[in-house]
Parts: structure tokens; sequence; C-alpha cells
């Protein structure tokens, strides 16, 4: 499976880069392929690679405030969810996508 | 019903996201100008009138740190409104904040004001309906004109009036607490701002103390401080009272991260403990929660407050009782830190942490928005 997606969180220096190390450690750990882009307080950080969004299968945005390009995953199937959710149980979180993407 | 009942939680999912968006670029301002106002005041600088031809840096730093803070009712607008409605949002935003500040509805009607602004400009981009000829027109004329004229008149005859009413009688309430309701009022605020670790309950606690100190209330916002710096303090204090209780709670990973965490901590910044933290969330939790009630509460019975917004130990110059404010520091850090090496399983200190996946709580995706 191919993943794309954002995190942020409101002060965006803790939450918003443990949730993309959670999603990266449990996609991967799954055999998945898998890009965050970081909207933190300094800035958009490993922006996303429009190549990588054409051949994702799903788009996970787990933030707690509003993010920006949420228009590039126009046509993929798209998961909104707090950081909080994805640093408190990743894999949990992982296995549910997965059902989530296979019953498309 | 349950229908009814999860649209509900996600429209108070989305109010919080728009909230937490505006805080999200407050926080650098209240951190910038907290830090330039208490450096300003410890080398003995005030606020002047004039900055042009002005030599002593201390005043500056001061005068253009309360500058900067003084502009928060606007970016708390702007942020909000931006959050709902993206760029169309910010120029109506600016405005609610401008007139809260000018009518004394102060950094609530720039709250309140920024949801409204940012529903005002969505509805305009998304719903009004021009002439093929005024196409043009649209973004570049009818948005922020009609938008910023909506949210003046609404601010001027409507919000404004009940709002600045509302800061009136919050402020005698908060005033009149006496003793046992300013400890048990300082509990719930150090519970409240500690428990979450600098996430949305803190943030939203946050925004409700700067509204009361822009009002000169400036108690309840030292004891914020001191539930923010409470866990990395106290989680540093266990790594030293933890001999006393023969028992080792650290593995060497943990020991390394304090020694970033706790200069974090001076700085009132929590999130730099947040991996020992997730290693027993719940029983962090429960540490921080009595070591930061106890703390609040000595914190407002002692009558110590703060006139900035942030900066940890460095704001102690601007604090009214500084040494009482740290005496319940580190008191609180302290019942912390024992309660937390009471709750600890012990570790080998050359022990590698592995997260097991069956120790994660259930994950419930109908809450969330799938598309």
């Amino acid at each position: 499976m191919n993943i794309v997606g954002i995190s942020a969180c409101a002060a965006g220096i803790a939450h918003t880069y443990i949730a993309k190390e959670k999603l990266v450690e449990a996609a991967e750990a799954d055999g998945h392929t898998i890009h965050i882009e970081t909207q933190g307080t300094v800035g958009t950080e490993d922006e996303l690679d429009p190549a990588d969004i054409a051949k994702a299968d799903v788009a996970i945005i787990a933030a707690d405030i509003s993010v920006s390009g949420k228009d590039r995953f126009k046509g993929i199937k798209t998961i909104e969810i707090p950081t909080e959710l994805v640093i408190r149980s990743p894999h949990k979180l992982m296995k549910k996508i997965e059902e989530i993407v296979e019953s498309k | 019903m349950a229908e009814k009942s999860k649209s509900k939680k996600s429209v108070w999912t989305t109010l919080q996201r728009y909230a937490l968006t505006g805080i999200s670029f407050l926080i650098p301002i209240v951190v910038a100008g907290g830090f330039m106002m208490a450096i300003g005041s410890i080398a003995g600088g005030t606020s002047v009138d004039t900055l042009i031809g002005e030599t002593n840096l201390p005043n500056i730093l001061y005068t253009c740190g309360s500058l900067i803070l003084g502009m928060l009712p606007c970016v708390i607008g702007a942020g909000i409104a931006f959050g709902i409605a993206d760029k169309p949002g910010i120029a109506p935003g600016f405005l609610v904040g401008l007139i809260s500040k000018y009518i004394g509805a102060g950094f609530l009607g720039g709250f309140v004001g920024g949801f409204i602004a940012g529903y005002i400009a969505l509805a305009l981009r998304d719903h009004m309906k021009v002439p093929s000829w005024a196409e043009g027109l649209k973004p570049m004329l009818l948005i922020p004109l009609l938008s910023c004229l909506a949210v003046a008149l609404i601010m001027v005859y409507i919000l404004g009036y009940p709002i600045s009413i509302f800061m009136t009688a919050l402020d005698s309430y908060v005033r009149g607490l006496d003793m046992n309701q300013k400890a048990m009022f300082g509990a719930i605020i150090g519970i409240l701002s500690g428990v979450d670790y600098g996430g949305p309950i803190n943030k939203v606690v946050y925004a409700f103390l700067l509204t009361l100190q822009s009002e000169g209330i400036t108690q309840p916002m030292a004891v914020l401080f001191l539930a923010s710096m409470n866990t990395p303090f106290g989680f540093t204090f266990a790594y030293f009272l933890q001999k006393l209780f023969r028992k080792n709670i650290y593995t060497k990973d943990d020991i390394e991260c304090l020694k970033t965490a706790f200069p974090m901590g001076v700085c009132m910044i929590t999130e730099g403990t947040f991996p020992i933290i997730f290693t027993a969330l719940g029983k962090a939790m429960i540490s921080t929660a009595i070591g930061a009630s106890v703390g609040g509460a000595l914190s407002m019975v002692w009558g110590c407050g703060v006139s900035v917004a942030h900066g940890g130990l460095f704001a102690m110059p601007a604090m009214t009782n500084p040494f009482g404010w740290l005496a319940a520091l580190l008191i609180a850090s302290a019942i912390t830190a024992v309660v937390w090496i009471l709750l600890c399983k012990p570790i080998d200190i050359n022990a590698i942490r592995t997260t097991d996946e069956s120790e994660e709580k259930d994950v419930d995706l109908s809450d969330f928005k799938v598309a």
C-alpha cells in the first residue's frame, strides 16, 4: 500500500513530529510505503512529491489544526484524525486504515 | 440518534480545530513578546511612549515586546478566520481583533469575532452569486469589503457590548474569590493546563487565561506557567529522588532525554519530556495532575501573578511574589516526582524500551472523517 499524509499540531513543535515518526514506524512495520509532510511552526518540511501523491492508495491527515494543501489529495481516500490518536495507537490505526482501504 | 451525537461531536472537533489553528499562529508571537518583555524587565526596562531616539535597550525590548503582545486579539482573530476560510478570512479576522482592542472586548472579542469573520468570509466565498461581469471583482473587492463591513457592524452593534459586560462580570467573579475558592480554582487550572502536556486542553485554557491576563488578572496565568514546568521539573527531580526509594525507573535513553527536557522546561516548554511521558502515559498524567493541582492551589493562595504570557523561569522578574511561585513550583515538582516514582515499574538502566501493539488502546475510526 502507498500512503501519503500530513501531520500538524497546535504548537507545531512536538506532536507534529512524533505523529510522523509513529505513522512511518507503524506503516513500515506492515510493509507499506509512506511519505508524511510536516506542517510545524517552522513551516512545511518534507513536502510531498506529486509523484508519490499520484500513486497513493490513501491519504492520512493527522492534525489538530487546519492544514494547507489538502486539495492535492482530491480523488484519494482521505482519513482525518487528531495527532493524539496516532501517537496513542499507531499500529492499531494502521490496521484500521488497511481495512478501510481494502473495503473500497 | 447515534447519527446525531456523532455529528455533534464532529462540530465540536471542527470548532476546536479552528481555535487551535488560531492559537498555533499565536504561540510564536506570545513566546517572542513574552521573552522580550521578560528580558527587558530583568534589565530594568519599562514601557516608553516614543521609540524613535530611545537609546536604552531594555526599554526598547520591553516596549517592543508589549507592542507585539498587544496585537494578540488581531492574531487570534485573523488566525481563526484563516483556519475557517483560508486567505479571505485574514482581512475581516484582523479587523475584529482591532475592533476588540478598541472597544475593550480584548482577547475574547478577537477569539469569538474570529469565528464570525471566518464563517462570513467562507459564506461569501462559496455562496455569493455575482453576475459574470463581476466575477473578477469578487475576490479583489467584494469579499474583503463585504466581510469587513459585516464583521464591523456585528462587532460594534451586537457583540461588543455583551462581551465587555461578560468580561466585567468574569473580572469581578475571579477577583472576588475567597481563599478556599482560590485554592480550588488554582488546582483546577493546574490540572487542566498540565494533563495533556501542551495539547488542545492546555491551549484552550491558555486562551482563557490570556483573556483574564489582559484584564489584569495575572494569578491564573502563573498557575499555567507552573503546570507547564511541573512535568519536566518533576521528572528530572525523580531521577535524583529515585535513589531514596531504591528504585530505578529510567533507562539510559530516558536520562539522555531528560538532559534536553529540563532546559526546555526551564523555558516553559513541556514537550521535551514526551518520550518519557509516552512510556507510561496514564501514570504520567496522574503524577502531573497531583503535582500541578497542589502547585496551582499554592500559587493562587500565595497571590503569585505574572504579567507576561510566556517565559518560564525568565519571567520571574515580571511576577508578583516570584519566590512564592518558585516555592510552589518546587513543591509541585517534588510531589510529581514522588508520585511518578511510586507508580512506575522499576526498569534496568540498560534496558531498551519497546512498543508493544497489544498495549495500545483500540481505535474507533467511526468518530473521524473518512472521505
